[in-house]
């Protein structure tokens, strides 16, 4: 189990510096830099050449990947040319808000939709299951936008129960932007539930009409152990992935619904680079995202391991 | 695959039955009006009135008018046009390269198919709307510079499902008997490989028509798609988000076109199809 996790936690590294580097190329490779967005439409060569120079943009783009590299060792994570601030600075208080809405709606997700996906999976061709089955792939099949849009007018202009304009800053304390973490997260939550629920759903019809199930019941083991012992630990691996992506598209992936909310957290702020052509803002959110989706995989990976004898044992692989 | 073990009579029926479905009329219904909108006897949907901000229902304006004074319905109906026609494009050109690049790996195999594979699952793992975000913001906005980005970006899951599908044809005995009677590959993908797994790709092709529709109303959404005064339903629910709590059709209006739309073709959707073959 050592060797593995080390193994594993090798080759995730491997990914990150390679990917880190295809991003910061692929970013070079766009037309455009931040000195073009800055100066807009009053850009002439004089200026752009001068703008370049002090931000050292005028460099190979090789040398400058070195010096991005070797500054990320040393926790330097660039400028922000626009905003005319340290990248770090930008990002901290943003991690905290993006920490805070993930946190509340993994809460209000995960245990439901593992829970209730257990119990319709159980019951695959009930009415009942099938209706929440339903409504989950409409919630999945909504853009963001809607879906987040109706809750809003639903919940906080239509029955005013959650404020309905948020006006706080990103650095605002927890305790202020608690109010408004409600709305993107009942939103957010929503998605996830239906992600989540489905894959657990689907699980669990799959492993209850398999062999060893009937064999603990014929054995006379009651229902709920041979769903407790047997059918649980059997179908928890395939959404323990979807859990662990979902998280972290969670943490980072949720441009729309901080838009929608004017919710202070990463992706708000990644749109907002994007729009600005801020590179070192955007180079430095996207490594974020990409270290947290390749830890989130490499934790799914590792507690898979623990839950399933026969990963463990290396049985059946293909 | 599904379509060479399904009886015939059992699909014309299950087609049948869906081309009558709700689905099938609310699809048909946008296209058409997406097509024929200008020929509507409409309000010009970026003809500004400054006298009339934020009404409601009324004969002038059966949808009220947004914070510019501008006709709701028109704007709503002629919303799904930028939406439509790039989702459209896009769809179709990835339909393209998927059937391509998924027939070339199949047939051609070992290296060129691990390469072809390889690169498919780079393009799979990129989140579609950060790449989408990052291409307007530093190429530009004009349709085709997005149409071309998203046929790219949704092209992989249909090349992946018509390399699978194309190798399971491949091994059946009537393409056997065609090679053996000196068919070229060409004439094997057109004449025994697409007719058989036309079903399943058409169902992805549409699958992912809908992933496009959303990802583009929702770049939109953000500001990064199609431009304002053009009415598009995304940037119409993003401007009219401000004003909610005085008017809130222009928000309504727009949701209720995009989400029918969106529901209605994931109901033309054999999902389960689809599910059973990855």
């Amino acid at each position: 189990m050592t060797g593995y996790v080390l193994r594993r936690a090798a080759l995730s590294i491997g990914v990150f510096v390679a990917m880190a580097v295809l991003t910061y190329l692929g970013i070079a490779a766009l037309p455009g830099d931040a000195c073009t967005a800055l100066l807009g439409k009053f850009a002439t060569a004089g200026k752009l050449a001068q703008c370049r120079a002090e931000h050292g943009l005028d460099a190979p783009v090789l040398q400058r990947l070195g010096d991005w590299m070797l500054g990320l060792l040393r926790g330097d994570l660039g400028y922000s040319v626009k905003r005319s601030a340290p990248v770090s600075e930008l990002i901290a208080p943003r991690i905290r808000n993006a920490l805070l809405l993930a946190g509340v709606a993994s809460l209000l997700a995960f245990p439901a939709a593992i829970a209730v996906g257990l119990a319709t999976g159980r019951r695959e061709q009930s009415k009942v299951s099938r209706a929440v089955d339903s409504t989950a792939l409409v919630a999945m099949t909504l853009p963001e936008f809607v879906t987040a849009s109706v809750l809003w007018l639903v919940l906080s202009v239509w029955l005013p129960i959650l404020p309905a304009v948020t006006v706080v800053s990103s650095d605002d304390s927890l305790l202020d932007l608690l109010p408004n973490v409600w709305l993107p997260a009942i939103t957010l939550a929503v998605l996830v539930f239906a992600h989540v629920m489905r894959s657990m759903r689907a699980s669990v019809s799959a492993t209850s009409r398999r062999p060893f199930a009937d064999a603990a019941r014929l054995r006379g083991v009651p229902e709920r152990a041979v769903v407790r012992r047997h059918i649980l630990p059997a179908s928890l691996p395939p959404t323990v992935n979807v859990v662990a992506v979902t998280a972290a598209w969670l943490l980072t992936g949720t441009f729309v619904v901080e838009v929608v909310f004017n919710y202070p957290g990463l992706g708000r702020l990644a749109v907002d680079a994007i729009a600005d052509r801020d590179t070192d803002l955007i180079l430095a959110l996207t490594l974020l995202g990409l270290g947290v989706f390749i830890v989130a995989s490499f934790l799914a990976d590792t507690v898979i391991r623990l839950l399933d004898p026969r990963v463990r044992a290396g049985v059946g692989r293909a | 695959m599904t379509a060479v073990n399904a009886a015939p009579a059992a699909t014309v029926v299950a087609w049948r039955r869906r081309w009558l479905s709700v689905g099938a009329v609310v699809v048909a219904a946008h296209l058409l009006l997406a097509v024929f909108v200008p020929l509507l006897p409409l309000q010009s949907p970026t003809a500004q009135d400054a006298t009339a901000v934020l009404q409601g229902m009324s004969r002038a304006h059966w949808l009220g008018t947004d914070d510019l004074g501008r006709d709701v319905l028109s704007r709503t109906l002629w919303g799904g046009r930028p939406s439509i026609g790039i989702a459209f494009g896009a769809a179709l050109l990835a339909a393209l390269l998927g059937v391509l690049i998924g027939t070339a790996a199949a047939l051609a195999g070992g290296w060129l198919d691990d390469v072809l594979m390889r690169v498919n699952d780079v393009l799979l793992a990129l989140p579609s709307l950060l790449v989408l975000m990052l291409v307007a913001s530093f190429i530009g906005r004009q349709p085709v510079v997005l149409m071309v980005t998203l046929a790219v970006m949704y092209a992989p899951p249909i090349a992946r499902l018509v390399r699978g599908a194309t190798l399971g044809v491949l091994g059946r005995d009537f393409v056997v008997a065609a090679r053996l009677r000196g068919a070229r590959s060409a004439e094997i993908v057109t004449r025994e490989v697409l007719p058989n797994i036309r079903g399943v790709v058409i169902t992805e092709v549409a699958m992912q028509f809908s992933w496009i529709l959303l990802a583009f109303s929702s770049l939109s959404f953000l500001g990064l798609g199609t431009a304002p005064p053009t009415p598009e339903w995304g940037l119409m629910v993003a401007g009219a988000r401000t004003y909610i709590t005085v008017n809130a059709l222009p928000l309504v209006a727009p949701m209720v076109m995009l989400a029918s739309l969106v529901l209605a073709v994931n109901s033309l959707i054999d999902r389960s199809a689809l599910e059973d073959h990855p």
